[in-house]
């Protein structure tokens, strides 16, 4: 069967490619049959995922503008009022996909569901079944998390080794959040593997809040990843990259020791080694140009303008290099550094951190006003109502 | 949905290389594939419509399609449409004046009617398409979507095809330009690109069925993202039937007398929000009303209502609206950690 499911992709592939002229069909009803058969085998395995409760957390960049203090100062020149829609845009309250990663109940959503911090989690089954699920563990690099349902006998994907997949082949990314009985698809090719330090796969498929969480499913409707919103760098995606075209999928199967320490509710951090290089310096070798104070790279001993020579038995090239084989590892794991420093060559173990907040998010405004404070109710007014009449 | 372009203009180019007439400069070619045909025998059925917009952000042109010989047009009901100032062009290039009937209220279309003696004029009959008569098609079917994105075509040029998927039937609520749109029926999601002056036009299967018609770019309240979506065909067979029987006055629907009746369902939710509405929550359950006999209790959370999402005590209230006195719903309630549903009947307010 997969053979043949093969050999139609193959064809469709060949007729998109050939420009004009030669006489190749376009199997469209064939292509509709596989993709049919590819969503059947998957769809029974994606749920909705619904959250309720929680905070309401918009985007960190925009903040209502506070009260002006009387007798304070206006500050110097123009401020740009804030785009609509863009930053300051607050997520939607709608469902969003998940898989099931085992029959036992272990079902794997995107962390995307949860910025809300919902005290409520309901998965629906696409055989319609509910069930509140808990939270455990979550990989903010991969911006997936997991939760567990006390269900039994769950439908279980077939998943592909990251490996094989090559760039080019049919990537159509299953969601289950306009509440009908067939899954939603969108179209896609792979357009690159192994991207943000060969944590996700990338495609050309519209992926957004409709699909995110939901499984990226190949022409033999085997998941090659779970749909999340990441960029390039692997941070949060924002609104602008929703239905762009540039879409990253997190990679499961290769991660089996993650998703045992996830199953046993740990929150997994990229690591973060603390040190930034100068990119003028083209190797061999990675220039530290400046360590961060109390990071791991400090509390291990390295120093400003070492040149770090090897990570882990690999030749650094350069700094680049380094970058690479430093954002494979995730916090906790301790990587062997070898360093020369004034032609003389040490080596050390660099135990790895998770990234500080501060470098994550977004500087958060000084003043934290309570968009639902009404103005009576600032601090430092007391509690008096306009007019001076006491709150009784 | 700008940064779609590229893909947009790619398809226009290979429709451009093929059929054509009048005073278009590039060479004729005999459609060969599945897509090329299929877009060849639709191409002659849509029109490009220019009305009148003195607004920037409103866009003065869009696509329609034909869908009576005797010079029905149907377009989406966008641009500022003014009689006198409407004209529709033919695929050969030929200018048409037209006749404004009044819009579709609930899906937001309208029939523009080819005048008399412009019709008198016509070189070739007109090519009116037929609704398909399976609407149903799967989530993943193949679909082409064609109109006049960006006013990229004038006079004989033709029209833009982009090709995509159906991705989902939607039901969910909708916004345009930060304002909620009232639009209660269902709309067929692709992944084609829709971009303005696409609005009007066709989305078609690759065998040539017509199965929707193009909808501006909304945004889906339920995911705060844009959708490309389409009214599916079916749903606008009684306005269309009506304009090419009856004329003008066809297309006036007679008013249907809608009464409210509040329903009673004697269940009080721990509403504290002030300008963010919290979870349904339940505070209290009158004695001997409807939410007493179906089992609801203080403490529970409601979920949802018949399928439908309960997120918030608002959403609780906005869907309760949508019911009458004597009908049955299915409340599904979170208690504990258990998911249970029950059967409520509602009674009439006392």
């Amino acid at each position: 069967m997969s053979h043949t499911l093969n050999v139609v992709a193959a064809t469709l592939l060949a007729g998109a490619l050939s420009a004009q002229g030669s006489p190749i069909r376009y199997d469209f009803a064939a292509m509709q049959n596989v993709l049919h058969a590819a969503m059947d085998k998957v769809g029974p395995s994606t749920v909705t995922v619904q959250t309720f409760g929680g905070t309401r957390k918009t985007d960190a960049k925009w903040q209502p503008k506070p009260a002006p203090t009387p007798g304070a100062k206006k500050p110097p020149g123009k401020k740009k009022p804030p785009p609509l829609g863009m930053s300051g845009f607050a997520q939607s309250h709608g469902a969003t996909t998940g898989i099931v990663l085992s029959a036992d109940g272990w079902v794997l959503i995107s962390k995307f569901a949860l910025n809300y911090d919902p005290t409520t989690i309901l998965i629906t089954l696409a055989d319609g079944r509910s069930f509140t699920a808990v939270r455990k563990g979550e990989d903010v690099s991969r911006q997936i998390a997991l939760v567990k349902v006390d269900a039994t006998d769950l439908p279980v994907p077939e998943f592909v080794d990251p490996k094989t997949i090559k760039v080019g082949s049919w990537a159509f990314v299953l969601g289950r959040t306009f509440g009908a009985k067939d899954p939603s698809v969108h179209m896609g090719v792979v357009s690159a593997t192994r991207r943000v330090f060969g944590r996700a796969l990338q495609t050309d498929a519209y992926t957004s809040p409709a699909n995110y969480g939901g499984p990226v499913v190949d022409i033999e409707g085997r998941v090659m990843g779970i749909a999340v919103p990441m960029d390039a760098t692997g941070r949060k995606a924002n609104i602008d990259l929703y239905d762009s075209g540039i879409g990253f999928a997190a990679t499961i199967s290769d991660i089996p020791q993650l998703i045992e320490k996830m199953k046993a509710g740990e929150i997994l951090h990229r690591g973060y080694l603390g040190i930034d290089m100068d990119h003028s310096h083209l190797g061999p070798g990675a220039k530290i140009s400046k360590v961060a104070p109390k990071g791991a790279a400090h509390r291990a001993g390295l120093k400003k303008d070492d040149v770090v020579v090897e990570i882990d038995g690999v030749k650094v090239e350069n700094s680049f290099h380094l970058q690479m084989l430093v954002g494979i590892k995730m916090a906790g794991d301790s990587v062997y550094v070898k360093v020369r420093s004034k032609d003389e060559e040490y080596g050390l173990t660099v135990f790895l951190e998770k990234v500080p907040d501060a470098q994550m998010e977004a500087k958060k405004p000084a003043d934290k006003a309570d968009p639902d404070r009404l103005p009576w109710e600032e601090p430092g007014k007391g509690d008096k109502r306009p007019g001076g009449v006491p709150d009784k | 949905m700008i940064c779609k372009m590229g893909c947009v203009l790619l398809f226009a180019a290979v429709v451009a290389a093929q059929g054509g007439g009048g005073f278009y400069a590039f060479p004729d070619r005999t459609p060969k594939t599945a897509i090329e045909k299929t877009v060849a025998k639709l191409l002659p059925s849509l029109v490009k419509v220019h009305g009148a917009s003195g607004l920037k952000t409103i866009q003065s042109y869009s696509t329609g399609i034909l869908v009576s010989d005797k010079g029905h047009v149907l377009t989406l009901d966008l641009i500022l449409i003014q009689e006198e100032r409407t004209k529709v062009v033919l695929h050969d290039g030929t200018v048409c004046q037209v006749e404004v009937y009044p819009a579709d209220e609930t899906y937001g279309v309208r029939i523009l009617k080819i005048k008399d003696e412009d019709l008198k004029k016509l070189k070739q009959p007109l090519v009116p398409l037929t609704i398909a008569k399976e609407q149903k098609h799967r989530n993943g079917t193949f679909v082409v979507s064609i109109g006049n994105c960006f006013r990229l075509a004038e006079f004989s040029e033709k029209l833009s095809v982009t090709l995509g998927v159906i991705v989902s039937r939607m039901r969910s609520g909708l916004r345009y330009h930060l304002q909620d749109v009232d639009y209660g029926g269902e709309l067929i999601v692709t992944d084609a690109p829709n971009n303005p002056g696409h609005y009007g036009g066709g989305l078609f299967t690759v065998g040539g069925e017509w199965i929707g018609l193009n909808t501006k770019i909304v945004e889906s309240t339920e995911t705060n993202s844009q959708v490309s979506a389409a009214i599916p065909t079916g749903e606008l067979i009684g306005y269309i039937q009506r304009c090419i029987t009856r004329g003008k006055a066809g297309a006036v629907e007679p008013e249907r007398a809608v009464k409210v009746v509040p329903v009673f369902h004697g269940i009080e939710l721990f509403d504290h929000g002030r300008r963010v509405s919290p979870p349904a929550y339940v505070e209290r359950v009158a004695r001997g009303s409807p939410g007493r006999t179906a089992g609801l209790r203080p403490d529970d959370l409601i979920v949802q209502i018949d399928r439908k999402v309960v997120h918030t005590c608002k959403d609780f209230n906005l869907i309760m609206e949508k019911y009458k006195p004597g009908q049955t719903i299915t409340v599904t309630f979170k208690r504990g950690r258990k998911v249970s549903q029950t059967e409520l009947k509602l009674a009439e307010v006392k």
